[in-house]
Order: structure tokens, then C-alpha cells, then sequence
């Protein structure tokens, strides 16, 4: 690699970056997800009450509401309800990685093979992707979570399992329109492999939608995770979690508002920061479709 | 009551005003909140706490259950046991009829068993293996005789649970399934109500037959309604806008402490029958070890439990005194809170010295008894356990209850009789026979403990059956294979008008509104 | 003729669509750890009380055969019977998805209404306060959980300000039958009843507007976008530049094509407004066929969660059926395309 292509890529960045810095929607919401993943991540360091992610249970100190020492003020048995928040980031954070890196390569591979290969290929894999995408999520969602025992395992799976259908789509568009550009006949003539094409020609042009969609994609996984852990499908206890706190919050409403109200903010502010992000990147990159 | 009155009043005013006519009269109306659906009103399936709470003011049984635990009688007017007690005749009432007028007669106590026994479910299995089909005849028209197989002296317990149909009502409509899908959504009884709406999973509605054959009293109770709903914050909003007049038994301290601040409302609580428990699996590593059982015996917090968490009498055996007192053992002292004798309980089993791995179950969804899980998590995790915590939804409950190694080690379970004997606490939770079930998730295969239920079983003389009783008692606090956690105390909280509510020890039928009064 | 070919393909397309989901369906309700017929009797049932209902469910036969007898008895419509209530979950469902119904079609009514002047506000006013404040709406309406939105009115317009009912769809002292059309709304008008139709609207206003938040901040989104692309179109800028009137220019020439995004998109709403119905539902205790769904799913009543997943699956198709034809009708360069984008 010469010295030029390097400095032209670093200015290409600096530009991206100028670009993004001008975008105050696209800067907030990169400020909220990584303050979110640094509280996560060093939730242990910073939580005044690291032991109230466990069993520990101080009855004398139930329903405390919010003050000095307790931020958020206290839960049922006692705990700390803003320790317990911040850990409880840690969870949806982790469902929205781990969901989206099961269901990101599953649909863009089938997307890819769809667009390009078309035929019975595109057949089979996109009338299966509309049937899936025929079930409403959540109920989808709500079924398979409960068939298998409720765990923060199953729920990943059970999302999971329809969400790859919104990146099969997308990239199938994408490479539908590529089949046909020159570079990819290019490539073709000079008897390039399909794999190559597939992953080197037109896996790259897809890279910025695939960025759009992830951190849209996140939020909203953040969300329906939250939803199932409301109704009770979600992370065993103690381990906190923030859709079970809203709902054993909702049985001490109106009292002790505090129980719910600020557990379910923090999912509103999580998901409204890959939400902002995701729109600050579709400006940045201008690609319009993806939603 | 008077913003009651008013709403009542405005609704039937606007009723009258739409529709040009209408009669508003007073009506002493119940509205009360139930935490789970009715699954069935079918006397032949009726299974749980809620099912019995509609069937006993939709249908009556030949004899019924005070709140001692006494039997008395209902259709049937008087009983003679025979000496051998292995044979019962009833007589029933020369003035009961069904609701649709007609007379109650043996045949229709006779065709109520024999459908029972065919359908098999709901209580049949109370009588399986005690009373045979064909066994129970009609001697004449008012004579009934149940025979059985062997001397079972707590059969005359469960008779109440033989609720009595109107056999020619459901053979009229019997269909292909013995009046199955007839009787799912209608009533063919003698019960003080009429069923008048049931929306499934919303509400039921019934209405006082006034023609009821053992008449009313001043200030009965003309229309129950039952609104399902488990959710604290809706029996609040009910409550003020005086729609609730009696809540369900399992709303939160909270709740009942809110209602009690409107003024409308008196929270009246009541020692019951009905016991909970920590169950321990005596199969299964590490509780197979009765010093673990002990130690984790030793390692609850009983005063919390009792007086923040769950409201509850401090009980010492695995017997409840209310309902019971004849047959409870006074002279054991049951486990306390001690955690360095759980220490020393743990140093003496034969899991010392290492981690111990224990997984916790409770109800999903329970909060009360996720903060018992909670509390037992924290001390047994200061003796050196290993927790795992594990929340099923009831039903699965049931099913994991099946097998040993699906039972968990630690389960939050209420146990209360099914019919007013001791012979349902002991026999249902502790005899190798019923094992296999959610109320046996202890899994003590004693001989010993069999013979003694066996024995109680055979015998007519109730001192004797209390001597056997009480050693019951004393040998099951040795196997510490339940932690006995506390006696409920029932609460409602009850509009000031409303008077009635005596805790029975057999399932729902303290919720026979016959048996209530409306004094304002 | 063309529109019949173009009809004709869309609705077979919407059967083998449902005939996928009933395979998909069925293998779900069949891989459910436990037992249903130990389930349904309860647990007091004996052993041989078990066995005898697993055969009269024929749960004891082998798989591909339990799927003919589902597949039969959708055919004919029929849903199998209820292990819960004892009775046919087509009953059932017919009992409880008037008040999903209800709750579903208020919500997208006033959705719509509210949500396609909003954008089109927005896009006119583009960059000013009305745009912001459209924008603003949508995305936080997008990214606030439905439940925690419920829970937040059930606060606020239930305790605090306590103007406005939180459970139910009446009161319980009010008894009514909804037994002309199951639609409160229209029965108490039919009947004559104004305090019940009084009351059946205090009682949708909460959960009308949980529901129905997101769904409006999309398609006031999606209208905004839309309006603003036709702007940028040829015929447009020639409509201008011959001094078509403004307001002209955007009720007859722009309001009509920007129309079919927003109509796509509340299509595609459609599956998550359904899935937030139970949600909604549950908190404020609507008696509806998702209270009913969710009930059977943790009581693993099988039949119902099939008849119910299957219902609302059928529900979704056939709400996107009918917007693909309103479309073909707005937009006739549709129906030769055959699909929409």
C-alpha cells in the first residue's frame, strides 16, 4: 500500500467524521450508546451497591424512595435500584450482540445467495423469508420463548429466529441491483470465483446499509427483548434485568413509582440512542431505503 | 356506599332513559376480583381453588363444610354410617329441588357418581379405588347409599365434593360427551345462584335463585360478580371508583393497606387450614442429606417471612392448628431462626467442606415468593451454597413435580385440604402412594410414615386417629422434608357492608355468598 | 381484467403465505416441553386421568397425522377444542377478537388520521418547528416500549389526574351484550345505548393511544418523506414553474402518489401493532384474543395458541391484502408491477 491511498483514506475519515460531527441527532445518540456500553462495561466499578446485583435482601430498606443514597431509590426486597439499572444495561446490550450476530450473517448470506444466484435459489429463500415475516414478531416471539423455558438464552433464540427475515430482505435488494453493474460482470468475465463475487465484490457495497440497519436493528431488539422479559420470559432472577423490573415496578404503582418509571427510561434512552445513531449513520452514508 | 348508590342509581336513570323502561330496585350486589379464570363449571371437572369458589353457589353437594370442619348437612337431611363404617345412607330433603323446579331425587346422586367416575376427572380421583361404579344405589327416592370398598374413615370428608347434577336436564342435552359440552357453559343444579354471564377470562356473573330451597335470609346477597384480575394497580382503580366491594385473598400488603385508607373498606383477616411450605427434595443432592434439610431449615428468616412478606401464623409441624386443633401436636417445637446452628447442621453433613450446589424453585411471577427465594438465597450463600434460582409457571410446577430429578431441591408451595380431614395433609403430601404430584415434592418413600397413615385410614376411633397423628407430626419434623413456613392468614379487604366471610378448611367453599349477608 | 390477474395472484399468494405459517405453527405448538393433557386436568388429575385425555386428543398418535387432522380442521375453519375452557377455541376466539378488533382498528383509524396530516404539516413546514416537532414525535414514539408507555398513561391519566378508566372495556357494575356485531361501539348505537357508547370510548381512549403511538410517528414519518420526494419530481417543479397555486399543487397532484408509502407502511405496522396488542392488553386488562393468547401460552393450552397465532397471522395477510389493493387502486403503475416495492 503506498503512502498516498493511506492518507487518502485518513482524509476520507476525517471527512466522514467532519460529516457525522455536524449531525447533533447522529452525535447525541453515538454519546448515549457509548455511555451506555462504558456504564455496562464498568458497571461493577462505578455502582455505589456492586453486591445488590445478587441475592441480597435488607427488608428494613424496602421501598426507599429516591434520595442521596439511593439514587433510584429502592426495590422490594431493598436493593439499589440504580445499581441494578446499570447492570441491568448489561443484559440488553448483550441480547442485542448476541441476537444480531446470529441473525446479521444468516440473513445477509441468504440475501446474498437469493440476489445473486435468483432462480429457484431466490424461490425458496425469499417466499420463506415472507412467511416469516407474515407472523407479528413479538407473537412469534411470545410462542417459541414460551415453548422452551423462560431464560435470557431462549429469549435470544426466540428473536433470533425472525429477525434475520429484515436482513435477508435488504440485502437482497442490494444485490439484486449489483447483479448487473459493471463491476460484477467484470469480475465474472475474468472467470472470478462466486464466492469472491459474493464476498468481495458485492459483500462490500452492502457494508454501509448492513451498519444503518445493525444500529436500528439494536434498539429495536433492545425493545422486544425488554417486551418479553415484561411478560415474564426473560432472565431468571436475581440477575436484574430491566423489562422485569418495569414489571414488578407495575405492582407497587402509583406508590412507588420509582420502581418501573426509571428502570423503563433507561430502556427508552438505550434505544433512543441506537435509534439516533442509526439515522446520523443514513445520513452519512445516504442510503434511504434502509428503515 | 353512598357513591355506589349514586352510580347505580345515574346508570339505571340513563337506562330508563334510553330505553323508555326499566326497573331499578336495590340490589345487595358483591363484586369481587379473582386472581385466576374459572377453567370449568362442570361438576365433573372442577379442579382448583377458583373452580370450587363458582361451583359451590352454583350447585350443592349432599352435605357441606362449616368453617370447624364439621360436615352438615345440605340436600341430604341426615346420614346413618354403619357400624363397620363401610356403608352410608343419605337421606335427602323432602322440599329440595333444582333450580328449574324439579324434585332432587336418589337417581340424580346416583347418575352425579356414575358420570364422575366415567369422565374421570376433576374429583373422581377422591373417590377411586374407595367407592366403585354400581356401588352407590338408589334406595327410594329420597335414599341414597354409597358403598365402600373397605373402611376409609375419611370418605364422609370427601362426599362434599360430589356436587349434584340434574339428571335429566343433562341426559336431555348429553350429546356424544356425556353432557361435557352442555354442562361447559351451563348449570343443572340446585345451588343458591344462577349462572347469568360468564366471559371467560374476564368475569362471571350469578344471580340468586329465589326460589332456593332452603330460603333466604334478610339481607342476602342478590348478585355476585366475580372480575378476573390478578394485577394490584386495576383492584385499586376498582376500588375507588367503587366498583370492588371484596378483593381477592392474594392482593399485596400494600393494596390492602390503600383500600383500608379509603374508608370504604375493612381489611378482616383469618387463620386458615391452608400451609405453606418449603418442600425439599429428600431424593435428590444435596437435600437427600437431613442435615442440609435441617441447616436449610435453620437458615430462614420465619419473623420476616411471616410478619413483611407474607402474612402468616408462625406454625411449628407440618399440621396447621386452625381447623385442626384436636389433632395438632403442641409439644414439638419446629425449626427457627438460627444461622450458626445451620452452620453447624452443614459441618455435620456429608457435603462439609465443599460448595454445595442447591437450586430454588418458586412460581413465576410471585413476587412474595421471590422475595423468600431472595432472603434464603442470601443466608444459604453465607453457609457455602452454590444458588440456582428457578421460576416455573404453575402448570409447569405440575409437571416437574412428576420425577425425581425434575423435582428441584427447594419449592414454595401452599398446601390446603382438599376435604376437612388430616388425612388429605398427611396422605396427599407424604405417603409413597401419592408421590409423584406437586404437593408430594418431597419424595419421602418412608415405610413407616406410610403404615402410620395407613393406620389413621382404618380406624373410626378419632383419639386414636389424633395419637396417630401427632407421632406423624413428631416424625416429620425429624425428616424436616418440609419447612413449614407458615399458616396463611387469609385477608380481604371487604366493603363495611358486607359481613360473612368464615374461613372453611376444604378448598374454596368459604365463598358460598348463601352464606353472606349485606347489612346496610 | 388486468386488476382481476393482479387480485387473482395476490390472494393465492396470501393462502400459501397462511399454509406456511400453519406448518411453522404446528411444529411450534409441538415441541412444547410438557404435558397438555396433564395441563388441562389440572393438578389433582391421576396417571391413568392423563392417559385416557391423550387419547381423546390424540396426542398419542404419530406427528405427520396430528398435522393432517390440524390441517383438516383449519380447512374447514375449525380450530380444535380449547384443553383450557372446554369448549371450540373458534368460540372462543369469536368470543374474545371483537374487542381485539376493536382496540386494533381505532388504533389504526386514528393512526392514520392523525398521523398523514401530521406529515404531511411537517413536509410543508419543512425544518420549521412543525417538522421537528413531527420528527421528534416519531422517533421517540419509535424507541418508547409499549409497555412502559401504558404503564406511564395508567400513572398518569388513571391515578394522578384520575379522569380517565384503566382496565376493561366497561364498567364492571354496567352489563351489556355486544351481540350484533361484538363491537361495542357500533352495538350500543345499534341498541340505543348512549352511556354505553360513552363509556366503551372512555374506556379505548388509554390503550388506543399506547398502541397506536408508534404506529402514527411512523407513518407521519413516512408521509413526510414521501411528500418531500414528490416534491423533488419533474411534474412537480413544472406545476410550479407554471404557478399552480401551492395549495393546488399539494392536495391534488403531490397528496395522491405520496399517499402509498404511509399505506405500505401501516401494512407493515400491522404485524407489530399486533404484537404490542398483547402487551397492551394484559396491562390494561382487555378482554381480548391476545389476553386470551397469552393466557394459553402459559398455560400451554395448544390449541388455543395455534388457533390464536394462526388468527392473527391470517388477520396481518389479510390486512395486507387489502392495503396491496387500496394501493393498486391509488396507484395504478402498481398492478402492472405486480408487486409492491
Amino acid at each position: 500500500m503506498s503512502l498516498g491511498t493511506e492518507q487518502e483514506a485518513l482524509s476520507n475519515a476525517w471527512q466522514n467524521w467532519f460529516r457525522f460531527s455536524r449531525n447533533p441527532t447522529a452525535v447525541i445518540g453515538a454519546i448515549i450508546v457509548i455511555t451506555g456500553v462504558m456504564l455496562a462495561i464498568l458497571a461493577p466499578y462505578i455502582t455505589p451497591y456492586p453486591d445488590h446485583v445478587g441475592a441480597v435482601v435488607d427488608f428494613r430498606n424496602r421501598h426507599q424512595p429516591p434520595s442521596a443514597d439511593h439514587w433510584f431509590g429502592t426495590d422490594n426486597v431493598g436493593r439499589d435500584i440504580f445499581t441494578r439499572v446499570i447492570f441491568g444495561l448489561r443484559i440488553s446490550l448483550l441480547l442485542a450482540v448476541v441476537v444480531l450476530s446470529i441473525a446479521i450473517p444468516v440473513g445477509v448470506i441468504l440475501g446474498l445467495l437469493a440476489g445473486y444466484f435468483g432462480g429457484w435459489v431466490e424461490v425458496v429463500i425469499m417466499r420463506i423469508t415472507d412467511i416469516a415475516l407474515a407472523i407479528p414478531p413479538l407473537v412469534m416471539a411470545l410462542a417459541v420463548a414460551a415453548v422452551l423455558s423462560p431464560s435470557l438464552v431462549n429469549s435470544m433464540l426466540a428473536i433470533s429466529l425472525l429477525w434475520w427475515t429484515w436482513h435477508t430482505r435488504l440485502i437482497y435488494s442490494i444485490t439484486r441491483q449489483l447483479r448487473t453493474q459493471e463491476f460484477v460482470e467484470a469480475a465474472e468475465t475474468l472467470g472470478a470465483s462466486k464466492a469472491h463475487i459474493l464476498f468481495r465484490e458485492i459483500l462490500p457495497n452492502c457494508v454501509s446499509a448492513i451498519a444503518v440497519k445493525t444500529s436500528l436493528d439494536a434498539g429495536f431488539v433492545i425493545l422486544i427483548g425488554a417486551a418479553l422479559s415484561f411478560l415474564g420470559l426473560g432472565i431468571q432472577p436475581p440477575t436484574p434485568d430491566l423489562g422485569t423490573m418495569v414489571a414488578q415496578g407495575a405492582s407497587f404503582l402509583p406508590d412507588y413509582w420509582w420502581q418501573s418509571v426509571l428502570p423503563g427510561s433507561a430502556i427508552l434512552i438505550l434505544a433512543l440512542g441506537f435509534n439516533l445513531l442509526g439515522d446520523g449513520l443514513r445520513d452519512l452514508f445516504d442510503v434511504e431505503d434502509v428503515r | 356506599m353512598t357513591t355506589r348508590f349514586l352510580t347505580t342509581t345515574a346508570a339505571a336513570a340513563l337506562a330508563v332513559a334510553f330505553l323508555g323502561a326499566g326497573t331499578a330496585s336495590a340490589q345487595n350486589v358483591v363484586t369481587k376480583n379473582t386472581v385466576q379464570i374459572f377453567s370449568s363449571i362442570d361438576p365433573a371437572k372442577i379442579s382448583d381453588y377458583t373452580d370450587y369458589m363458582a361451583s359451590v353457589n352454583l350447585y350443592d353437594g349432599l352435605v357441606t363444610v362449616d368453617s370447624a370442619g364439621n360436615l352438615v348437612p345440605e340436600l341430604a337431611e341426615s346420614w346413618v354410617v354403619s357400624d363397620d363404617a363401610t356403608s352410608v345412607t343419605f337421606t335427602i330433603r323432602a322440599d329440595a329441588h333444582f333450580s328449574d323446579g324439579s324434585p332432587v331425587e336418589a337417581k340424580d346422586v346416583v347418575y352425579s357418581f356414575e358420570r364422575l367416575l366415567r369422565i374421570n376427572q376433576g374429583p373422581a380421583n377422591l373417590f377411586a379405588g374407595v367407592v366403585e361404579s354400581g356401588n352407590v344405589v338408589a334406595e327410594d327416592d329420597k335414599t341414597v347409599t354409597f358403598t365402600l370398598s373397605q373402611t376409609f374413615a375419611p370418605f364422609m370428608a370427601t362426599v362434599p365434593s360430589l356436587r349434584i347434577l340434574n339428571s335429566e336436564v343433562v341426559i336431555e342435552n348429553e350429546g356424544d360427551d356425556d353432557g361435557q359440552t352442555f354442562l361447559a357453559t351451563n348449570v343443572a343444579g340446585s345451588g343458591p345462584y344462577l349462572l347469568d354471564s360468564w366471559d371467560r377470562g374476564s368475569r362471571m356473573i350469578v344471580k340468586r335463585d329465589p326460589n332456593y330451597y332452603r330460603g333466604w335470609h334478610e339481607g342476602a346477597i342478590d348478585e355476585v360478580r366475580w372480575i378476573v384480575t390478578n394485577d394490584d394497580a386495576t383492584v385499586r382503580a376498582m376500588a375507588a371508583s367503587g366498583e370492588l366491594t371484596m378483593t381477592s385473598p392474594y392482593q399485596s400488603p400494600d393494596t390492602y393497606e390503600a383500600l383500608a385508607a379509603m374508608g370504604r373498606f375493612r381489611v378482616d383477616s383469618q387463620p386458615t387450614s391452608t400451609a405453606f411450605y418449603l418442600k425439599l427434595n429428600s431424593q435428590l443432592a444435596p437435600t437427600d442429606d437431613v442435615h442440609i434439610r435441617r441447616a436449610i431449615a435453620f437458615a430462614v428468616d420465619f419473623e420476616t417471612v411471616q410478619e413483611v412478606i407474607f402474612p402468616g401464623e408462625h406454625m411449628t409441624t407440618v399440621l396447621p392448628e386452625a381447623g385442626f386443633t384436636a389433632f395438632h401436636n403442641g409439644d414439638v417445637e419446629g425449626p427457627s431462626f438460627d444461622l450458626e446452628r445451620a452452620a453447624a447442621e452443614v459441618a455435620l453433613s456429608s457435603y462439609a467442606g465443599e460448595p454445595i450446589p442447591i437450586t430454588l424453585a418458586h412460581v413465576a411471577g410471585t413476587l412474595f415468593q421471590e422475595e423468600i427465594a431472595l432472603m434464603l438465597q442470601a443466608h444459604l450463600e453465607m453457609l457455602g451454597f452454590v444458588v440456582t434460582q428457578q421460576t416455573d409457571p404453575w402448570n409447569r410446577v405440575t409437571e416437574i413435580a412428576g420425577s425425581v430429578e425434575t423435582t428441584p431441591n427447594v419449592n414454595q408451595i401452599f398446601f390446603g385440604p382438599t376435604y376437612p380431614s388430616p388425612d388429605s395433609m398427611f396422605f396427599t403430601q407424604y405417603h409413597s402412594d401419592a408421590a409423584g404430584t406437586w404437593a408430594s415434592m418431597e419424595w419421602l418413600q418412608d415405610p413407616e410414615v406410610d403404615a402410620l397413615i395407613d393406620a389413621a385410614r382404618a380406624t373410626g376411633d378419632v383419639d386414636e386417629q389424633a395419637e396417630i397423628y401427632k407421632e406423624l407430626q413428631v416424625r416429620l419434623d425429624e425428616h424436616m422434608v418440609s419447612v413449614p413456613l407458615l399458616a396463611q392468614t387469609i385477608q380481604h379487604a371487604m366493603d363495611d357492608c358486607l359481613i360473612g366471610f368464615e374461613a372453611v378448611p376444604m378448598m374454596s367453599f368459604d365463598y358460598d355468598f348463601s352464606r353472606y349477608t349485606w347489612t346496610c | 381484467m388486468e386488476f382481476l390477474a393482479f387480485l387473482t395472484r395476490r390472494v393465492l399468494w396470501s393462502v400459501l403465505v397462511l399454509f406456511g405459517l400453519s406448518i411453522v405453527i404446528f411444529t411450534i405448538a409441538r415441541i412444547v416441553p410438557g404435558d397438555p393433557a396433564r395441563m388441562a386436568l389440572g393438578p389433582r388429575a391421576s396417571a391413568d386421568q392423563v392417559a385416557a385425555l391423550q387419547q381423546t386428543l390424540g396426542l398419542d398418535r404419530p406427528m405427520w397425522e396430528q398435522y393432517g387432522l390440524f390441517l383438516t380442521g383449519l380447512s374447514q375453519g375449525d380450530l380444535g377444542r380449547s384443553l383450557l375452557t372446554a369448549q371450540s377455541v373458534n368460540v372462543d376466539i369469536a368470543r374474545t377478537f371483537p374487542a381485539t378488533f376493536e382496540l386494533v382498528l381505532c388504533t389504526i383509524l386514528l393512526a392514520f388520521i392523525l398521523g398523514v396530516p401530521l406529515g404531511v404539516a411537517a413536509a410543508r413546514w419543512k425544518d420549521r418547528w412543525p417538522d421537528n416537532l413531527v420528527r421528534a414525535l416519531a422517533i421517540f414514539s419509535a424507541v418508547t416500549p409499549t409497555f412502559f408507555l401504558a404503564l406511564l398513561l395508567q400513572i398518569l391519566a388513571g391515578y394522578v389526574l384520575n379522569i380517565l378508566p384503566t382496565t376493561g372495556r366497561l364498567p364492571a357494575s354496567m352489563s351489556f351484550n355486544a351481540d350484533v356485531t361484538g363491537l361495542l361501539l357500533i352495538d350500543s348505537l345499534i341498541r340505543g345505548r348512549l352511556d354505553v357508547f360513552g363509556e366503551a370510548i372512555r374506556h379505548l381512549i388509554l390503550p388506543v393511544i399506547a398502541l397506536g403511538a408508534a404506529t402514527m410517528g411512523q407513518i407521519a414519518r413516512i408521509t413526510r418523506a414521501s411528500m418531500i420526494d414528490v416534491s423533488r419530481q419533474d411534474y412537480i417543479e413544472a406545476a410550479r414553474a407554471f404557478g399552480v397555486p401551492d395549495r393546488l399543487r399539494m392536495f391534488k397532484y403531490m397528496l395522491r402518489p405520496a399517499f402509498v408509502p404511509p399505506l405500505t407502511i401501516t401494512g407493515l405496522e400491522f404485524a407489530s401493532l399486533i404484537g404490542n396488542a398483547f402487551v397492551v392488553e394484559l396491562i390494561f386488562s382487555w378482554p381480548g384474543m391476545a389476553s386470551y393468547g397469552i393466557r394459553a401460552i402459559t398455560q400451554k393450552d395448544l390449541n388455543a395458541i395455534m388457533g390464536v397465532v394462526m388468527v392473527s397471522g391470517a388477520f396481518f395477510v389479510l390486512v395486507n391484502l387489502l392495503i396491496d389493493v387500496l394501493v393498486g387502486v391509488v396507484d395504478p403503475r402498481v398492478r402492472i408491477r405486480g408487486k409492491r416495492a
